[in-house]
């Protein structure tokens, strides 16, 4: 497994190393990895001359950025009020029973990540989890244990 | 500028900064919590309210203009104000009687001439970092989000170390991931704890490790720096007072002390010392522009930011360090006991001491560094009146200064204190000294034997990356840099407030003292060349004792970074330096074609390439290791020839 490091460095070229592009470089670093890896915000403040406690300021503000690692599959599992109603709670039990790890938690194998989030805008679909960009809707968590599997599947036929 | 306040005609100054300041100036102090005279505006706290036309808004943002009609305290703004001290205060930690700052808290001011007795509020605690790893602690249910501390940082130091992390309820002042600061790349110069309204920054405290030695068999020694005896007045209730050493030396003596020392006596050493050590770099232009070594702060910083100067660092200690190695090496010879049952405590105006003292080189030779605040306390706890104490001079035979020594308290008085000594060994015929800068001083100086050459006189660690930056003038020879604005007077060890005009004031009383003293310069110090003469006659011990070295100091705790991984054992390990130094100087391109060659050649699998961020090797960057070969002054085909080797094998 190569780790795309060489990346950072076409990323801050294209962002001409300027300070006010450091959001920009983050979100793209973020792709490329998944996350914001600690390295590479010393990294960024060495080729930026930015203190890496300002960027680490920047990457906790904004929700967007994430410093742990995420998932090859990102689920995001909504508890807004509405996919609450529905039953997302029982949802988030079956993710614990399918792939053992809470909101908030990475598989230690890296291939699963879940978050809790607070609504995404798909309450006609209630309760709902979103996995990388694609939206799941009208779930039970049979359905969510049947979703899972497909993937742990599809990432064993990759290898 | 005549502006109207209350209703009042009032003269203030032209060009103020703001009205907050202009209103301070004609006395007129208005409440505030964010603002700082030397860091960027804030304006976040609010509480520096004003009515101007009717509408409510902060004075710490606005420019006065003639003919303004403001109102300072109306009842409307005393309820904001109440308001918001109410709001701060339902989610502060407000354990007040075991605070640090109990007693010279900004807020708790507040608090109290606000006449805040109870809280509408509910009390919400935040989850809040703790963190005692370092000569400063910090405790953030006691921060209120003001940023004085980050702008400090950032702004008059340059570092910035710290910074806002998280978003809302939840901000808090961090430094990067977390990490405890006596890992980062801080400089202990405690200009946060200087400028923090509360006790979320503070320094440590180590009073207790005082009375443990008074309580053992050891023979307790200690040595007062210049600044303490120009602020400790402010702590004790004292007016400014020229006799102040002598009678804490007095002081200390009916604690249990068997010795007080004078750490101007190793200032006058240590400038005569470097005053040689400079002319002779000067004869021989070499490690040119020179810079000063006192301040450990500032060493910190040059190690950590700046090692391609490391070798302009001057070689020789500081005054703390050098007057600690000779007790424990010279002193205690003649008192024939052994180094060990000596226990030695300096009494400085700076937390970046305590880290000095603690330094691999250093250790063992000073026991215990107290600050100002610290020795305050202990004279406090004890009831004794110091006023009322009969001054009584240092113990010989290191007890004894110039004004030149006495001068190290202050910005500037490194720099004079090594010119007096050239003035007596070579002849000065030509001195000019004249600001170009707020805090930077540049003198022009001609000697008698014909050279002539340009010194700066720094003050704020970030006057002094802006010279670093864009130093061109070849002229200059010498630079004194002390971390702290207005040198040790203002360190971060010194009572509160430890503002710019308290800190004048005691600039001012050290000259005073500096004043009165007898000698002039440390040719003068007849038991400094006395000590050259009998004790200091072997060269090496001569160096050991009065010089030291530096060495480049990682930004950040060392971690690799996976660049092509090999999980086998059976490897060969390409590490590529990307620290500042290395990444500086080209060190990525090495690291491309390094890739480039290890994926041409299909050796993925077999030679694994890091990145690294420091192999403390700067002075010959850019570093790369191969295996365990370090290679300096790289460059990719120096590495080829070494990866060839490694690979044929």
């Amino acid at each position: 497994m190569e780790r795309s490091f060489q990346k950072v460095e076409e990323i801050l070229k294209k962002h001409q190393y300027r300070k006010e592009n450091l959001i920009r470089i983050l979100l793209e670093v973020q792709k490329e990895y998944r996350y914001i890896p600690e390295d590479v915000v010393n990294y960024i403040g060495v080729a930026m001359g930015i203190p890496p406690a300002k960027i680490y300021g920047v990457a906790t503000f904004y929700s967007q950025f994430s410093l742990k690692p995420k998932g090859k599959y990102a689920i995001q599992i909504c508890d807004g009020t509405a996919c609450h109603m529905e039953g997302s709670v029982p949802l988030m039990k079956a993710i614990e029973e399918e792939i053992g790890i809470k909101p908030g938690e990475v598989t230690t194998d890296l291939l699963f990540s879940l978050d809790q989030v607070g609504c995404l805008g798909a309450c006609a679909l209630a309760p709902v989890m979103v996995i990388n960009e694609e939206v799941y809707g009208n779930l039970t968590p049979e359905k969510v244990k049947e979703i899972l599997k497909q993937l742990k599947e599809r990432d064993d036929s990759d290898v | 500028m005549k502006i109207f306040v209350n209703g009042k005609e009032v003269e203030i100054n032209e060009n103020e900064r703001n009205l907050l300041e202009a209103l301070k100036n004609v006395g007129i102090e208005i409440p505030n919590l964010c603002y700082l005279s030397e860091t960027s505006i804030y304006g976040a706290c609010r509480m520096c309210l004003v009515e101007l036309d009717g509408q409510i808004t902060t004075s710490c943002t606005l420019k006065p203009y003639e003919g303004m009609r403001i109102k300072t305290s109306t009842p409307e703004i005393y309820e904001i104000r109440r308001g918001i001290l109410e709001l701060i205060l339902a989610s502060h930690n407000r354990d007040c009687t075991t605070c640090d700052r109990n007693g010279s808290c900004k807020l708790q001011r507040y608090a109290e001439e606000f006449g805040i007795r109870r809280v509408r509020f509910q009390n919400i605690e935040k989850p809040a970092v703790k963190d005692d790893s370092s000569p400063i602690i910090r405790d953030n249910s006691k921060c209120i989000l003001c940023g004085d501390c980050i702008r400090v940082c950032e702004e008059v130091q340059g570092v910035g170390v710290i910074e806002f992390a998280g978003r809302g309820f939840n901000s808090q002042v961090a430094t990067a991931f977390d990490t405890p600061l006596g890992k980062t790349e801080c400089v202990f110069c405690g200009q946060c704890v200087a400028n923090c309204p509360t006790g979320a920054l503070t320094m440590k405290n180590d009073v207790d490790e005082l009375y443990r030695a008074l309580e053992s068999e050891k023979i307790v020694v200690g040595m007062i720096a210049p600044a303490v005896r120009a602020a400790i007045q402010e702590e004790l209730g004292m007016n400014e007072d020229l006799a102040l050493a002598e009678r804490l030396a007095a002081f200390l003596r009916t604690i249990g002390f068997s010795k007080v020392f004078d750490v101007s006596f190793a200032a006058d050493l240590v400038a005569y010392e470097e005053a040689h050590e400079f002319y002779e770099r000067l004869k021989n232009n070499e490690r040119l522009p020179q810079f000063t070594s006192c301040c450990p702060a500032w060493v910190k910083f040059v190690e950590q930011f700046y090692p391609e100067y490391i070798d302009n660092l001057s070689t020789v200690k500081s005054p703390q360090q050098a007057l600690g190695a000779i007790v424990k090496k010279i002193y205690s010879r003649k008192l024939g006991v052994n180094p060990d049952d000596i226990f030695l405590v300096s009494f400085m105006p700076c937390t970046a001491k305590k880290f000095e003292s603690e330094r691999e080189e250093h250790k063992g030779d000073v026991d215990l560094v107290l600050t100002t605040k610290e020795l305050a306390q202990v004279i406090k706890s004890s009831g004794v009146n110091l006023k009322k104490m009969t001054p009584e001079p240092f113990d010989r035979p290191y007890g004894i200064s110039s004004q030149g020594g006495l001068a190290f308290g202050k910005a500037g008085g490194v720099l004079g204190c090594v010119v007096s000594v050239l003035d007596e060994e070579i002849g000065v015929v030509k001195e000019e000294v004249r600001e170009i800068n707020k805090g930077v001083n540049l003198v022009e100086i001609e000697l008698k034997d014909g050279t002539s050459f340009k010194a700066l006189g720094i003050f704020g660690l970030g006057n002094a990356k802006d010279i670093l930056e864009n130093i061109d003038d070849k002229d200059i020879s010498i630079i004194e840099v002390m971390a702290c604005n207005f040198g040790c007077v203002g360190g971060g060890g010194q009572p509160y407030p430890n503002d710019s005009s308290v800190r004048k004031q005691r600039a001012k009383i050290l000259k005073d003292t500096v004043g009165i003293k007898t000698l002039l310069t440390p040719v003068e110090n007849y038991y400094m060349i006395k000590l050259y003469q009998e004790d200091l006659k072997d060269e090496k011990l001569k160096h050991e004792v009065l010089h030291t070295n530096y060495k480049p100091r990682r930004r950040v705790e060392e971690t690799e970074f996976e660049i092509l991984p090999v999980p086998d054992e059976d490897k060969i390990k390409v590490k590529v330096c990307l620290g500042t130094s290395c990444y500086s100087k080209g060190s990525y391109n090495i690291l491309e074609k390094v890739v480039d060659y290890v994926k041409k050649e299909d050796m993925e699998g077999k030679i694994e390439v890091v990145g690294t961020f420091c192999t403390e090797n700067c002075g010959a960057s850019p570093n790369v290791v191969v295996n365990d070969k370090l290679i300096s002054d790289a460059t990719f085909e120096k590495v080829l020839k070494e990866l060839e080797k490694n690979v044929k094998r």
